[in-house]
């Protein structure tokens, strides 16, 4: 059994213990839902690996979503997500192309990579059985 | 023998104003994107469609700036603009105190100055108005830090109505000036949203002067 089952598994053994308010709350999941622009960017982070800053990831965005965004939200997004740990950022060194401005590097956390599996799952929850979106083979 | 195209660069006007929306860092950044971007985009279609691109992609960035700089920290801003708005209304009569103040100095050499003392009665209320609330819009861009803009800019929006409001509900001496001399409140408002942006601009420059500065310094 993986390691995350066994303190689930022991939480909720502990939570049918201990009727008490305060410690079902202690121990509730926090909300590690991503929103849809947040998903969006975090799993186009994921892919870029180490390549992911401000144009890049915009340009993986309209490419793969033909959706046009702004770098101001790209940024906002990524402000946000670093907020909650979900991504991590370092400054790479000046270049003369970006008229001597040093790029930001984005990298997605293990926290990060959890949400995404977390969003992932209650997705799949919610589609499952659903013949309104099977696709024809 | 064919003239030398000039270097094309940004919209200076608009990267400042990015800028002015950005702390010091994230200035950093999204200015190198858009540099990038931009030379890109005059490589494969020419320096106009660039420059709207730029201007384009500066507004959408401006205002995912501004509208993030409210999300993250909401209750911070408004007491931000709680103080400015506070200041203001303590200090809503000065400029005419200060005036006067000024003229019953100056009586004595009214009649050879003349000139010189009408015009203080014209233009020295709101001169003086316009300094009391330049200072106003940087104290509270000082408190504001890293949203300086926002935070001056949402004062001189909510300001007027937030007057209005007051002084419809309180009530209190000027509040029947208002609708004997619209035009003095308007002038007042104009004041206003002019000298509070200007005061969150100035301080929001100074701290990036102070940044380029300790960056060049620090190894």
């Amino acid at each position: 059994m993986p390691d995350e089952m066994v303190g689930l598994r022991s939480e909720e053994s502990l939570l049918t213990q201990m009727h008490h308010f305060f410690y079902i709350v202690y121990i509730m999941p926090a909300r590690d839902y991503l929103g849809e622009f947040e998903h969006i960017v975090l799993l186009t982070v994921l892919r870029l690996d180490d390549q992911a800053y401000g144009v890049t990831v915009r340009r993986e965005i309209e490419a793969r979503t033909r959706r046009e965004v702004s770098i101001g939200a790209i940024y906002a997004t990524l402000d946000r997500l670093e907020a909650k740990g979900y991504v991590q950022s370092r400054v790479g060194g000046p270049t003369a192309e970006r008229g001597g401005r040093s790029k930001r590097f984005f990298r997605v956390t293990a926290q990060g990579v959890s949400a995404i599996k977390h969003t992932h799952r209650a997705l799949r929850s919610l589609t499952e059985g659903l013949a309104l979106l099977k696709t024809r083979s | 023998m064919t003239p030398e195209l000039p270097h094309p660069h940004p919209p200076r006007l608009a990267a400042w104003l990015v800028a002015l929306f950005t702390s010091a860092a994230q200035a950093e950044s999204i200015l190198g994107d858009l540099h990038e971007e931009f030379f890109d985009i005059v490589s494969k279609a020419g320096i106009a469609s660039a420059r709207r691109w730029y201007w384009r992609q500066s507004a959408e960035t401006i205002a995912h700036l501004a509208s993030a700089g409210f999300r993250v920290a909401p209750w911070s801003l408004a007491g931000v603009v709680l103080l400015g708005f506070l200041l203001r209304r303590f200090d809503f009569q000065l400029p005419e105190r200060i005036i006067v103040a000024i003229l019953r100095a100056q009586r004595p050499y009214s009649n050879l100055h003349y000139g010189f003392y009408v015009w203080q009665v014209t233009y020295g209320i709101p001169i003086v108005g316009v300094i009391q609330t330049v200072l106003i819009g940087c104290i509270v861009a000082a408190f504001a830090k890293g949203r300086e803009i926002v935070a001056t800019t949402t004062l001189s929006i909510v300001s007027p109505f937030a007057f209005l409001l007051h002084f419809l509900l309180v009530g209190g001496q000027w509040s029947n000036s208002i609708f004997i001399f619209p035009w003095r409140f308007l002038i007042i408002q104009v004041e206003n949203l002019v000298g509070l942006v200007i005061g969150g601009v100035l301080v929001r420059e100074f701290r990036s002067v102070v940044a380029r500065r300790f960056s060049r310094t620090s190894p």
